[in-house]
């Protein structure tokens, strides 16, 4: 039953992209592969399935349970077809695009199980088989009816594992099975991926860039960096005793760890802040969409020159107040007052210079078809600045001067979520929001982009209203923070206060499954 | 997955890119076509000058390699000197109605509100209305006329570009780089014409494209019909017209237009084809 991957490599169109890895997993175990993204851990996964891209090819050998699988081949051919499904399945990273919009979840599951038999099930069989597998995931009956959208994230990844299993395959891999769900959920699905796991003596290949989610919940690892292994060995030891620079620079850049280290701005310091007056207040902010209340009477004081952070899971309103605030979105009542001003709610009611926001998608929010220096000159230019300033922005935010020739697709998810950063600070506002701004990013340049957000706060003197769904990256930058659930404000106060003696139960379950030790399951490894 | 795209030194644009054999073709028929227009009539001045004792000549008759029509007419002659009034009609009515689509599409996707709700339901009632019935309509009303129909089919046109753009204006608008446009408090029109529409140019120029196709043969349908170009003019749905009755005596008469319309009008949409998607992996992610 041992899973086998020997030699087992990935030429692309221009070379090697994944050097020779060899490795066995025994029933029952995890691998954890990690790395960032383009450290090759994807292509492996897919070259191990057959779904490499077009123009990639896998060599080597892959035995699962005693049978060769035909990595050599291409994903269509039919030896594939027989294999996948039967001896591998794949777990997919996004439970909002990796279900079928417009058939309903059980037929989904039913699919795979009719594929699994190779021959149609007889309709009563059918249902009674795809309710049981929705059993096994802890989800009920009911939601064999319901279509993808009528679920929330964590259980439309309960009803994609249900799927990826209904063929029982020997190993399973799941590819960042919970990186797109909430702090909250995330602990969830993990929790219940190892449980089948054990019951079912099943392999996994677990894919993650988030060492929070290897520690504890796997037995080996792969650290991969540019397409080759730099690091491997049992999970409890690389992470003890990193050998590698680079794993070290890894386990160093990961939140939890950074901010045990402690860079954090001390009490008095937040004391001060809270003290002196308000950039920004808003009182009693409430917002509906039809029927369903995402905002209700929401109080917020922003200080001059303060890192304010808001957490929350998505669907708890937070980034609905922070458009609310930049006026992207028209509250039904309350008020938001900028330096002793109220603003008017909705569209156009906000100059350049009082506030700007950097979203979470550097690939969608930079003007695909402009140069950089033409998307940070026209940001200059609304501020009556010259376009000679543009080397100096990009130097700011730490980019070198030629970028400005380079048009949004040249550039990595960091480089470009530098250039929001530099094209809204051009018209030098008084504050930034930054809405999920690094939830994007990878670990690493995460950890870059915060650093340069905590400098130009100091540099600039720029108060930041930062939101996250990820309370360990909200607690490396934030003085204060706002906690938010279903619409409302549970706790808010000074960043250390908050996180170490929450005083709301919901705060206490992000707490907890932010700082992942607690979060670990009982038959943990760690 | 978005780990992909990331892998190795990703040669962001390939600038080497070997045109398609089939785009190649069609961009040399096309470059054939326009010469033709441009200097059809200069090479041939007397194309339709009547010789009525050379009528019904077949292809290959001595001085007339495709032959004559009824009237003595050269079909060589006549063929190229038609390609100017062929083919100027249908790229300014695709050039006019894209203007039209481009701005109104613009306006009802950016602006929304009634001002959508009017354009839209002013490109339904054009939709409703059948292209060649209502030309041949008003040119019976208005008396016809080369301009008329151009004037007519710009209109006619002009809501499936209206459509298109207003289409590609509403998913662009969405996006977070025109709320941080809005955000630079940008007025409407930059946001609309210097972020949004490049964006867009791809779907314009494709259906720019597609147009000309289809006005080309609309032109030539009502040529054939009798109520395009006035009689007497080359042009090769009148040579079509003219052609069909010595159909069988020579039946280059007939097929040397007929042929040209569809080949060129084949050319024209490999080449739109080709440039949308040249233009649409402008700025875009290498997969």
């Amino acid at each position: 039953m041992t899973v086998l991957l020997s030699e087992l490599s990935v030429l692309g169109p221009n070379g090697t992209m994944v050097e020779p890895v060899s490795a066995e997993i025994a029933p029952g175990a995890t691998l954890a592969l990690i790395g960032e993204s383009g450290s090759g851990k994807t292509l492996t996964a897919k070259s191990i399935v057959g779904l490499l891209p077009r123009g990639f090819r896998a060599t080597g050998a892959v035995t699962v349970a005693g049978q060769e699988l035909p990595v050599g081949l291409r994903g269509d051919d039919a030896a594939w077809r027989r294999a996948r499904g039967r001896s591998v399945s794949l777990l997919l990273q996004d439970p909002f695009t990796s279900l079928t919009p417009v058939h309903r979840c059980g037929d989904q599951i039913a699919w795979t199980l009719e594929a699994a038999h190779g021959h149609r099930i007889p309709r009563a069989a059918k249902r009674a088989q795809v309710e049981e597998r929705l059993a096994e995931v802890n989800l009920p009956a009911r939601v064999a009816d319901a279509f993808p959208h009528e679920l929330s994230g964590g259980m439309r990844q309960r009803v994609a594992i249900a799927a990826a299993l209904a063929s029982d395959p020997q190993l399973l891999i799941a590819d960042e099975p919970t990186t797109a769900l909430d702090a909250s959920n995330q602990a969830e699905i993990l929790d219940l991926l190892r449980r089948i796991q054990l019951e079912r003596r099943l392999s996994v290949i677990l894919i993650s860039h988030d060492l929070g989610v290897v520690r504890g919940r796997t037995d080996d690892v792969l650290v991969m960096r540019d397409g080759q292994v730099v690091e491997r060995g049992a999970t409890a030891e690389v992470l003890a005793a990193p050998e590698h620079p680079y794993t070290r620079a890894l386990i160093e850049a990961d939140p939890v760890v950074a901010a045990r280290s402690g860079a954090r701005i001390s009490a008095e310091e937040a004391a001060d802040v809270a003290e002196a007056e308000a950039l920004l207040v808003c009182e009693g902010v409430t917002k509906a969409f039809g029927v369903r209340t995402v905002l209700s009477d929401v109080d917020l004081t922003i200080a001059p020159g303060a890192i304010v952070g808001i957490v929350g899971e998505s669907g708890s309103g937070k980034s609905t107040l922070a458009r609310c605030i930049a006026g992207l979105e028209r509250e039904d009542a309350g008020r938001i007052v900028l330096s002793g001003e109220a603003l008017a709610p909705g569209r156009g009611s906000r100059t350049p210079d009082q506030m700007q926001i950097v979203f979470q998608d550097p690939y969608s929010s930079l003007n695909p078809m402009m140069s950089i220096g033409a998307i940070l000159a026209e940001a200059l230019g609304v501020a009556g600045r010259a376009s000679s300033e543009v080397p100096a922005m990009l130097e700011m935010v730490g980019l070198p001067a030629e970028f400005a020739k380079k048009r949004p697709a040249e550039l990595s998810g960091g480089q470009r979520q530098r250039v929001a950063i530099a094209r809204a600070l051009a018209p030098e506002p008084r504050l930034l929001i930054c809405d999920e701004s690094v939830s994007a990013l990878d670990v690493s340049v995460q950890a870059d982009i915060l650093a340069l957000l905590a400098r130009l706060r100091d540099e600039l003197g720029i108060a930041i209203l930062f939101i996250s769904h990820d309370l360990a990256v909200v607690r490396m930058i934030a003085d204060t923070v706002t906690v938010m659930w279903d619409g409302r404000v549970v706790e808010s106060g000074p960043c250390h206060e908050v996180l170490e003696q929450p005083a709301h139960e919901y705060t206490r379950l992000l707490v907890a499954a932010a700082m992942r030790e607690n979060a670990v399951p009982a038959d943990g490894k760690d | 997955m978005s780990d992909i795209r990331v892998i190795g030194p990703a040669p962001v644009r390939r600038r080497r890119r070997r045109l398609p054999i089939g785009v190649g073709v069609a961009l040399g028929v096309l470059a054939l076509a326009v010469l033709a227009a441009v200097f059809g009539k200069l090479i041939f001045p007397d194309a339709m000058h009547q010789d009525i004792l050379a009528a019904t000549l077949p292809p290959g008759s001595e001085g007339h390699p495709l032959g004559t029509d009824e009237l003595g007419r050269d079909v060589l002659q006549m063929a190229v000197a038609g390609a100017a009034s062929s083919l100027v009609g249908p790229v300014i009515v695709a050039v006019g109605s894209m203007l039209l689509g481009v701005v109104m599409g613009t306006l009802a996707g950016y602006e929304k509100g009634w001002l959508d709700t009017l354009i839209s339901r002013w490109t339904d009632l054009l939709l409703a209305v059948p292209v060649l019935l209502a030309a041949i309509v008003v040119s019976g009303v208005m008396g016809g006329g080369y301009w008329v129909t151009v004037a007519l089919l710009i209109v006619l046109f002009s809501p499936s570009d209206i459509r298109i753009v207003r289409a590609g204006v509403l998913e662009q608008s969405a996006r977070p780089y025109i709320e941080a446009a809005q955000m630079l408090s940008l007025s409407r029109w930059r946001v609309m014409f210097r972020h949004i529409l490049p964006n867009v140019t791809s779907l314009v120029v494709t259906n720019l494209m597609l147009n000309v196709a289809f006005a080309l043969v609309a032109f030539s349908s009502l040529s054939f019909l009798g109520v395009g170009v006035a009689p007497g003019t080359a042009d090769w749905g009148r040579q079509l017209t003219d052609g069909r009755a010595i159909m069988f005596q020579n039946p280059a008469a007939v097929f040397v237009p007929a042929l040209l319309i569809v080949v060129v009008a084949v050319c024209v949409n490999l080449v739109g084809d080709w440039i949308g998607q040249r233009l649409s992996q402008v700025g875009e992610e290498v997969r």
